[in-house]
C-alpha cells in the first residue's frame, strides 16, 4: 500500500543524525506518519525537528521529534491555542515593558510561521550539520535583534514552552509517544490515586497511563511503510 | 437602554462562585427570592470534573480550560502612572475563573484564618511600635470588624468545607502541634489534619530543631466522609495531585457546587441563570439606591432586572470594574488621593525556596493536594518582633506537595540550563528529589497601587478595561526577603539536603510582571472600614453610598494579609450576610451613620 504522505519521510529528509539514528518500533510516527500536516509545511516541519531536538536531544530516552513533539506542535497551531483562543488582540498595539507580556498583533500560530520564515532566511537550520545546530540556537537564545517583525525572545520562549509541552503533556495531544516523556521522570500519569502510598520514602514502579490509556495512548503501532 | 425588563425580584446576586451562591442559600432560606446571574456556563463537579479526562495538565492548567475568556473581558496593566498600561492579552500572573463555582472550583483548598492582628494592622502595629512605625506612603487601615466578630462565621465556613486540620488555640488552650499564633478558635477543624509526604515531614523536623512551631496546612481537601451544616457529602482526598486550576470530581475538594449550589438549586426561592453577563448596575433617579442590574442574556438581548437588594459576588476585580463602569461611588484619584473605589488595590507578596535531596529521599511528588502542606507561621502578621527590621506584616513558610504535573513540575538546581543535554538530565534527576517552599506574604496597600478605568482599551461589551497600577512596595520587597532567607536556613537544616536555591517575586529592583503566575490572590479595590473617605463599604460590606448594595470577596480586603484570602472572605461573607438577615431586610438602611 502506497503512502500519498508521510511525516517521517519528510523529517528523515532533513538528513540530521538525530532522527535515522533510532527508529523504534513504537516511534510517534507510526501513529501519525500517513496524515498530512494539520498546520505545518514540510520545511516548516524539518525546521522545528531540528531546533526541538536541541532543545530535547536524544541521551538514553528518546529526543523531542521521536517523541513526537513536532506532531504536538502542529496539531496545538492548527487548534485553538495556535488561532488565539484565549487572546485578547484588540489593538492598538504600542510597543509594552517585558513586564506587561505578550502585545503582538498576532496569533500564536502567526508567531511561530513568520518566525520560522525569518530565521530560514538567515540560515535553514535543517540543512546544517548537527554541531553547527547547537551554535545556531546557542546564538539564537541570546539574540537581541527581532527575528521579521517578532521579538526574537517571545518567539525563542513560544518555541522552548511547545516543545516541553510536546514532550510532557498526555499523549493525546500526539507528543510523549509511549510515554517518553513521563517514563524518563518518574510521572505514574493520569489515574492517580495514592491514599495509601503519599506518606511512603519508596519509588513508584507502575507504568504510566494516560487519559486514553487502552485507546489512543496505547494503541497498536502501525507498521511503518519503507516506501514513504 | 435594556430592551427587556422582567419581574422584579428580592434580590439580584452578581456571579455565582463561593460567596454568590452562598448568599443566595442564606438569603432564600430567609425568605427572600434570589436571582442569580452567573456570566459562564452550568457545569457540575460529578459530570464536569471526573478523572481521568480531568487531568490534563494542559488544557487545565497550561491553556487555563476553566478560566475565564479574556476576549471576552481583560484588563490593562502597568507598573506606575508614568507608564502607558497595556492590555492583559494573555493570562499569566492570576487566574480568574468562570461558570459555576467561579473560581472556587479550581482552587487549592487552602483555608485561613486571619491573625486577630490583621485585622487591625494600623491599629495594632501604632500600639506595639509606635505611630510613627508606619511609613506615609503605606494606606494600610483596619477593617473595621475584630476576628472576634468573625470567629463563628470563620468556624462556619470551615465546618461548610469540612475542613482537615489540628486547631493550635482551641478556647484559649495552646495546643503544640497546631499553629500557636492563630486567634481563639471555638471549636477544632471538623476532619483530622491530611496524611504527609516525606518531604513536608523533613521540612517540620528541620522547622521544629530550629525552635519553630510548624503544623498541618489547613485544607478543604477533605480527609474522610463527611456531611456538611448544608447536607453535602464529602469525601476523602486521594491525593492525586491535581487541584489547583482543576476541579475535583472526587467530591473530595470542597468547592461551591457540591457544598452550597447542590443544597439550594431546587429550593423555590433560588433562581440562577447562565450567560448572563452583567454589564452595570442602574441607580435610582435620586442616586441614592440601585434599582437592579442589566445584563446580557443568552440570546444577545440587554435585560433589566429589578431588584429590591443587589449583591456584587463578582470576582473582586470585577467587582470594582463593575462599580467603575456603573458610577457606584467615587472612583479613587492618586493624584488629589480623594475617591474610594479603586483605592487599596493590593496583591501577595511570593517567595519560592527549593530544596533538592540526595537519592535517599523519594519525594513522589505526583502524590500531592492542593492544601498539602507542613507550615511555620512564626514569621507571618506580627507573631515576631518588628522593631528593628524596617517592615510590616510577614507570611508564612510552607513545605508543601501540591502535585508532579510533568510540564510545570520540573524542578532543577540553580545554574541548570533552560534546555540540551544537562537541562535534560537535571530534570530527571530531580524529579523525585525535590522540596517545594513558599513564602506566602502579605501586601500593603499604598498610594500609588490602585485600579480605575483605562481610556483606550474596551471589553467585548464595549465597556471600558479595568486598568490596574501596581508595583511591589518597598515595604514587601524587605519582608519577602527577610522571611524567604528564613525559609532558606530551614531548607539547608533538612536531612538529605544537598543545595538549596530561592528567588523572591519581589526582589528589589525586579518590578512586578504580569507573565509568570503567581497567585490568583487579587486584594482591595472596594475595601471595608469606618470611613467613608477610606472604604467603599461599611463594616458589614454594605456600600456607604447606596444601602442596598452590598459587596462581598477579597476587594474589601483593606491590605492582604499573609495568607490565602478564601476563609477570610467567607468569614467577612457570613458576617455580611447575618446583618442583612438579622438587621437590614425587614428595614432597609444605611446601617452605619456616614
Amino acid at each position: 500500500m502506497h503512502h500519498r504522505f508521510s511525516r517521517r519521510a519528510v523529517l528523515l529528509s532533513m538528513g540530521g543524525a538525530a532522527l535515522s539514528a533510532s527508529m523504534p518500533v513504537r516511534h510517534a510516527f507510526a501513529q501519525m506518519d500517513a496524515e498530512p500536516w494539520a498546520f505545518l509545511t514540510d520545511d516548516e516541519a524539518r525546521w522545528l525537528a531540528a531546533i526541538a531536538d536541541i532543545f530535547i536531544p536524544e541521551d538514553d530516552h528518546p529526543s523531542a521529534s521521536q517523541a513526537g513533539v513536532v506532531d504536538y506542535i502542529d496539531m496545538q497551531l492548527a487548534t485553538g491555542y495556535g488561532q488565539g483562543q484565549g487572546l485578547y488582540l484588540q489593538g492598538p498595539f504600542p510597543e509594552g515593558t517585558p513586564e506587561q507580556g505578550w502585545q503582538l498583533p498576532v496569533t500564536p500560530a502567526e508567531l511561530i510561521r513568520n518566525g520560522i520564515a525569518a530565521a530560514r532566511e538567515e540560515t535553514d537550520l535543517a540543512t546544517l550539520p548537527d554541531t553547527d545546530r547547537l551554535t545556531w540556537v546557542e546564538a539564537f537564545s541570546k539574540r537581541e535583534d527581532p527575528i521579521g517583525d517578532a521579538p526574537a525572545q517571545t518567539f525563542f520562549g513560544e518555541l522552548l514552552s511547545l516543545t516541553k509541552e510536546g514532550y510532557f503533556a498526555d499523549p493525546i495531544y500526539l507528543g510523549n509517544h509511549d510515554y517518553a516523556g513521563w517514563r524518563m521522570v518518574g510521572f505514574p500519569g493520569a489515574h492517580a490515586y495514592f491514599t495509601e502510598r503519599v506518606g511512603d520514602n519508596a519509588p513508584t514502579k507502575q507504568p504510566p497511563m494516560g487519559i486514553a490509556h487502552g485507546q489512543l495512548g496505547h494503541r497498536a503501532p502501525r507498521p511503518i511503510s519503507q516506501e514513504g | 437602554m435594556a430592551t427587556r425588563t422582567l419581574p422584579k425580584t428580592d434580590v439580584v446576586i452578581v456571579g455565582g462562585g463561593w460567596t454568590g451562591l452562598t448568599a443566595a442559600y442564606e438569603l432564600a432560606h430567609a425568605g427572600q427570592r434570589c436571582v442569580v446571574l452567573e456570566r459562564g456556563q452550568n457545569r457540575h463537579t460529578a459530570t464536569s470534573f471526573a478523572g481521568p479526562e480531568e487531568h490534563d495538565e494542559l488544557k487545565y492548567a497550561l491553556r487555563h480550560g476553566h478560566m475565564q475568556d479574556l476576549k471576552k473581558e481583560t484588563l490593562t496593566f502597568r507598573n506606575n502612572r508614568d507608564q502607558q498600561a497595556l492590555p492583559m492579552r494573555r493570562l499569566g500572573s492570576f487566574l480568574p475563573g468562570t461558570g459555576l463555582g467561579g473560581a472556587g472550583i479550581h482552587w487549592n483548598g487552602q483555608i485561613w484564618r486571619p491573625l486577630p492582628s490583621d485585622l487591625e494592622m494600623r491599629s495594632h502595629y501604632e500600639d506595639r511600635y509606635g505611630s510613627q512605625f508606619i511609613p506615609d506612603d503605606l494606606t494600610i487601615q483596619d477593617w473595621g470588624v475584630t476576628y472576634d466578630e468573625l470567629e463563628p462565621h470563620l468556624d462556619f465556613f470551615e465546618r461548610i468545607c469540612g475542613a482537615a486540620g489540628y486547631a493550635g488555640n482551641l478556647n484559649g488552650e495552646t495546643r503544640a502541634g497546631g499553629n500557636v499564633f492563630e486567634g481563639q478558635r471555638s471549636a477544632d477543624y471538623p476532619n483530622p489534619a491530611m496524611k504527609q509526604p516525606i518531604s513536608n515531614t523533613l521540612f517540620g523536623k528541620a522547622a521544629e530543631k530550629l525552635g519553630y512551631n510548624p503544623f498541618p496546612m489547613p485544607s478543604a481537601n477533605v480527609t474522610q466522609a463527611y456531611e456538611n451544616p448544608y447536607g453535602a457529602q464529602l469525601h476523602p482526598c486521594t491525593y492525586c495531585g491535581f487541584c489547583e486550576r482543576f476541579g475535583c470530581g472526587y467530591f473530595a475538594k470542597a468547592d461551591p457546587i457540591i457544598c452550597v449550589y447542590d443544597r439550594i438549586k431546587d429550593h423555590d426561592n433560588f433562581e440562577i441563570r447562565f450567560e448572563a453577563q452583567v454589564l452595570r448596575v442602574e441607580k435610582s433617579e435620586d442616586g441614592q439606591t440601585a434599582t437592579g442590574v442589566t445584563y446580557l442574556g443568552e440570546d444577545g438581548v440587554e435585560v433589566f432586572q429589578p431588584a429590591d437588594t443587589v449583591c456584587l459576588n463578582a470576582y473582586g476585580l470585577w467587582n470594582v470594574h463593575l462599580m467603575l463602569v456603573s458610577d457606584l461611588g467615587k472612583p479613587y484619584d492618586p493624584a488629589t488621593r480623594t475617591g474610594v473605589v479603586g483605592r487599596n488595590y493590593a496583591y501577595q507578596t511570593v517567595a519560592a525556596v527549593d530544596a533538592f535531596f540526595d537519592s535517599d529521599v523519594i519525594t513522589n511528588p505526583f502524590m500531592g493536594a492542593g492544601a498539602l502542606g507542613v507550615v511555620v507561621d512564626d514569621f507571618n502578621g506580627d507573631n515576631f518582633d518588628h522593631a528593628e527590621l524596617g517592615f510590616l506584616g510577614g507570611g508564612y513558610i510552607a513545605c508543601k506537595q501540591y502535585n508532579g504535573r510533568p510540564i510545570s513540575y520540573q524542578p532543577t538546581p540553580e545554574g541548570t540550563p533552560a534546555w540540551g543535554g544537562d537541562w535534560k538530565r537535571a530534570v530527571r534527576e530531580n524529579y523525585n528529589h525535590h522540596g517545594d517552599l513558599v513564602i506566602h506574604g502579605s501586601s500593603v496597600s499604598t498610594h500609588e497601587n490602585y485600579l480605575d478605568l483605562d481610556p483606550t482599551w474596551t471589553d467585548a461589551y464595549g465597556r471600558p478595561l479595568l486598568r490596574m497600577t501596581f508595583n511591589f512596595p518597598d515595604n514587601d520587597r524587605k519582608m519577602g526577603d527577610y522571611v524567604m532567607n528564613r525559609a532558606v536556613e530551614i531548607a539547608q537544616e533538612m536531612d538529605n539536603v544537598t543545595s538549596v536555591s530561592s528567588v523572591n517575586m519581589a526582589a528589589k529592583g525586579k518590578d512586578y510582571s504580569i507573565v509568570p503566575y503567581q497567585t490568583t490572590h487579587n486584594a482591595g479595590g472596594a475595601v471595608m472600614g469606618t470611613d467613608p473617605t477610606t472604604s467603599v463599604v461599611n463594616r458589614f460590606g454594605q456600600m456607604w453610598d447606596h444601602h442596598n448594595v452590598f459587596v462581598f470577596g477579597a476587594c474589601l480586603f483593606p491590605q492582604n494579609p499573609g495568607y490565602n484570602p478564601t476563609g477570610p472572605l467567607m468569614g467577612l461573607a457570613y458576617w455580611t450576610l447575618d446583618h442583612m438577615k438579622t438587621d437590614y431586610l425587614s428595614n432597609p438602611r444605611p446601617l452605619m451613620d456616614a
